[in-house]
């Protein structure tokens, strides 16, 4: 009997000191071991936005490998979908990154997606972040959970500021009846016509390939100073070309998004010249910051190429998300709910430059540079704080 | 006839309308298992989506098959009900409810546009409905004072809680798409079996010969036409208040068009169940089975898939599983 309750108490001794060990060797590894979150997104990784989702894409995996490395307690990871583009398919993503884990959501790209998706982000309390819808309609909803980076009035201030500038006295402005670019022009038609200019807009369906005729229009009616183009880089192509063949008597070709990129240059260096549209940064690059010549250095590294348009917004979309998921797991209030609260105490300086979240989660001080291709080169012309050249005025491709 | 046949008759059909209805029970429990067996918000909303393009799969099916005519513009009827629906929730406060069949409705009216079109036919018809979903769409983004044009509308009321139930939440939504998909089913079932099913099948068989016969075609096929738009407009509704989401770009897609074809002739467009079915499988291969192979360009595997189906089983899904069991019952049969 003793025998048989002493083996006992061995084999219970046994266990403890096992389960301690065990324990032990938990504790030191989760001493040394750091934490991993991982952060869902959803892109169009197919289909006609494929281009704009991979771009996404580089820049998010950029910030992700930064972040990591700056952070010896945490480790981040990249939950990637392909949203292709629908609706449906986009919060179906959001709900499977969701529950697979994910402590947020990286949004994708139009205002059509990001609508349902941070819709049902929402709902499951995921916070949600975007740097590819720029609908004001967005930001009204008063989602708690819902942050952008960018939005229209940026891109707006950015495009009136420069034809101020130029004082020009008649802008035609062509636009594509899709939502973003509608909402510019509308927007850029109150603004420059407040500033006393007349203003004229061609409104085009995105199917139309052949610009000739509203070119032929603006030419012999409105005969304006400045064409500006509120358009996608097809449209664009296709309306530069149509002005190259019919010379309107205009002083410059003005442009928005993924317009003043390297890329257009290289692949219609016969179109682009002189053409100014958005962007962050000159080409080639010059950054001034640490934190984003570490992004071009990596970014070059990884890609083998310069840092663009879209990779630079999904860059800091990303640094400001994983900011505030370091802050909220250091004061343990991430699994309550503190992700949203410590997104809305952003107050940090990017590469678009500072960013803060007002009340609906929008990014008040954001605005754009303007750049003028040039030879291969971009040159920031506009506004005068951020240039580092004088724009060729008047500056055509022909 | 006499009468001993005619009772042999009347009891066949007896027969066979039992059989439906076990079957139509079966298939609606096999259909709530996902809630029973308490299936993820993600899981649901893919089965949401199938069962709406399901919807849309026997709108276009049933004007092919009883109509007799090849849509290709089943997209105009989904925008026109999304859109209808929407403004009346959102701008005439109407309940959601009710604004989801007068969504319908408004689509029914949208496609009197399409009555001269009845006279065409074949690839005519087709083509003409497929300019009418193009001229829909531009309509929505150019009356932006009632659309919001380009932008779309974002702020319209979801759907309600009826009787306790969330319809908002996935399982609420889940239950009421299934719920319309088998309603509409089952005014399919009843149509076809009635004296105008027997009709329209002659009609798609020999318009003329049918016309002989004091059969008035064009009224008949009319009919359908208004019923397929109503079906195709409710599913349109549903969607747009589950999305919450609404542009002209995305009501009137050519997805809308395209992707019913594709489930009703994979499932078979000549039976009932066969677009419901072909529609589940065919998004549910390709979001779950297919996603997980090829996450980037996983679609390729839809269109072997597809290809594959249209070789070995022109009749579809339905004519497959019907082969499989008669070459049973025969095989039953010589063993007894």
């Amino acid at each position: 009997m003793v025998r048989k309750t002493s083996a006992i108490a061995s084999a219970t001794l046994a266990l403890a000191l096992m389960a301690g060990v065990t324990g032990a060797t938990a504790q030191d590894a989760s001493k040394t071991e750091p934490k991993t979150f991982t952060i869902g997104a959803h892109m169009p990784l197919t289909g006609s936005l494929a281009r704009s989702g991979q771009a996404f894409n580089e820049g998010m995996q950029v910030a992700v490998k930064l972040c990591n490395a700056a952070a010896p307690k945490y480790q981040v990871k990249i939950d990637l979908i392909d949203d292709e583009s629908t609706p449906a398919k986009a919060v179906s993503a959001v709900e499977k990154l969701a529950s697979d884990g994910s402590v947020a959501i990286i949004g994708g790209y139009g205002s059509n997606i990001i609508g349902p998706a941070s819709d049902a982000s929402d709902k499951l309390g995921k916070v949600y972040i975007t740097a590819g819808a720029v609908s004001d309609e967005l930001t009204k909803r008063g989602l708690k959970t819902f942050f952008r980076i960018n939005n229209n009035a940026g891109y707006q201030r950015g495009i009136a500021t420069l034809i101020g500038d130029l004082k020009p006295e008649k802008v035609s402005i062509i636009a594509s009846t899709k939502e973003a670019p509608a909402l510019l022009a509308e927007g850029l038609e109150k603004d420059l016509a407040a500033k006393g200019i007349k203003v004229t807009v061609h409104k085009f369906d995105p199917a139309i390939t052949d610009f000739k005729p509203i070119i032929n229009k603006i030419k012999l009616q409105d005969k304006p100073d400045i064409i500006m183009m509120s358009a996608y880089e097809n449209d664009y192509v296709g309306i530069i070309r149509a002005a190259k063949v019919l010379k309107p008597n205009v002083k410059l070709l003005v442009g928005t998004w993924s317009l003043a990129t390297p890329k257009m240059y290289t692949e219609f260096p016969d179109l682009m010249n002189n053409v100014v549209g958005t962007s962050f940064l000159p080409f080639p690059v010059e950054v001034k910051s640490a934190e984003g010549k570490t992004f071009a250095d990596t970014y070059k590294q990884m890609y083998n190429k310069d840092i663009e348009y879209l990779s630079t917004l999904s860059f800091v979309e990303t640094m400001v998300l994983c900011d505030a998921l370091f802050r909220a797991a250091d004061n343990g209030t991430l699994e309550k709910g503190g992700l949203a609260d410590e997104m809305r105490k952003t107050d940090r300086d990017s590469l678009l430059g500072r960013i803060q979240f007002d009340a609906t989660g929008d990014n008040p001080n954001f605005s754009l540079s303007m750049g003028q291709h040039r030879n291969g080169k971009i040159i920031l012309v506009s506004p005068k704080s951020a240039a580092n050249g004088e724009i060729v005025y008047p500056g055509v491709p022909w | 006839m006499t009468v001993t046949s005619a009772t042999s008759v009347s009891a066949a059909i007896r027969r066979s309308g039992g059989r439906g209805m076990a079957l139509g029970a079966g298939l609606v429990v096999l259909a709530l298992l996902p809630l029973a067996a308490g299936a993820s918000p993600y899981l649901l909303g893919l089965l949401i989506s199938a069962l709406i393009l399901s919807g849309l799969a026997l709108s276009w099916a049933l004007l092919g098959n009883l109509g007799g005519m090849v849509s290709f513009g089943h997209a105009a009827f989904f925008g026109v009900g999304s859109y209808a629906s929407a403004l009346l929730a959102a701008k005439l406060g109407v309940p959601v409810l009710l604004a989801i069949p007068l969504g319908g409705v408004i689509a029914t009216l949208s496609s009197l546009a399409m009555l001269p079109a009845l006279r065409l036919s074949g690839p005519y018809f087709a083509l003409a409905i497929l300019a009418y979903a193009q001229i829909f769409r531009i309509l929505a983004t150019e009356l932006d004072w009632l659309t919001g044009g380009a932008a779309g509308l974002q702020r319209y009321p979801g759907l309600p809680t009826l009787f306790g139930i969330n319809l908002a939440d996935r399982a609420g939504s889940y239950v009421l798409v299934l719920a319309c998909v088998a309603l509409f089913a089952l005014v399919y079932v009843v149509l076809r079996k009635s004296h105008i099913g027997t009709a329209l099948r002659a009609i798609s068989d020999s318009e003329d010969a049918t016309r002989v016969v004091g059969v008035n075609a064009t009224l008949l096929k009319s009919w359908m036409l208004f019923l397929s738009a109503f079906i195709a407009g409710v599913f349109g509704a549903l969607n747009a208040h589950i999305i919450g989401f609404l542009e002209p770009d995305y009501a009137f897609s050519g997805i809308w068009s395209v992707m019913p074809i594709i489930a009703a002739v994979f499932g078979g467009y000549r039976s009932v169940l066969g677009p419901i079915f072909g529609a589940v499988v065919i998004y549910l291969f390709d979001q779950v089975i297919a996603k997980s192979l090829i996450p980037v360009g996983h679609q390729i595997l839809l269109g072997i898939l597809l290809a594959v189906m249209v070789l070995l089983a022109p009749n579809g899904l339905s004519g497959l599983v019907a082969r499989i069991f008669s070459k049973t019952a025969e095989k039953h049969h010589a063993g007894a």
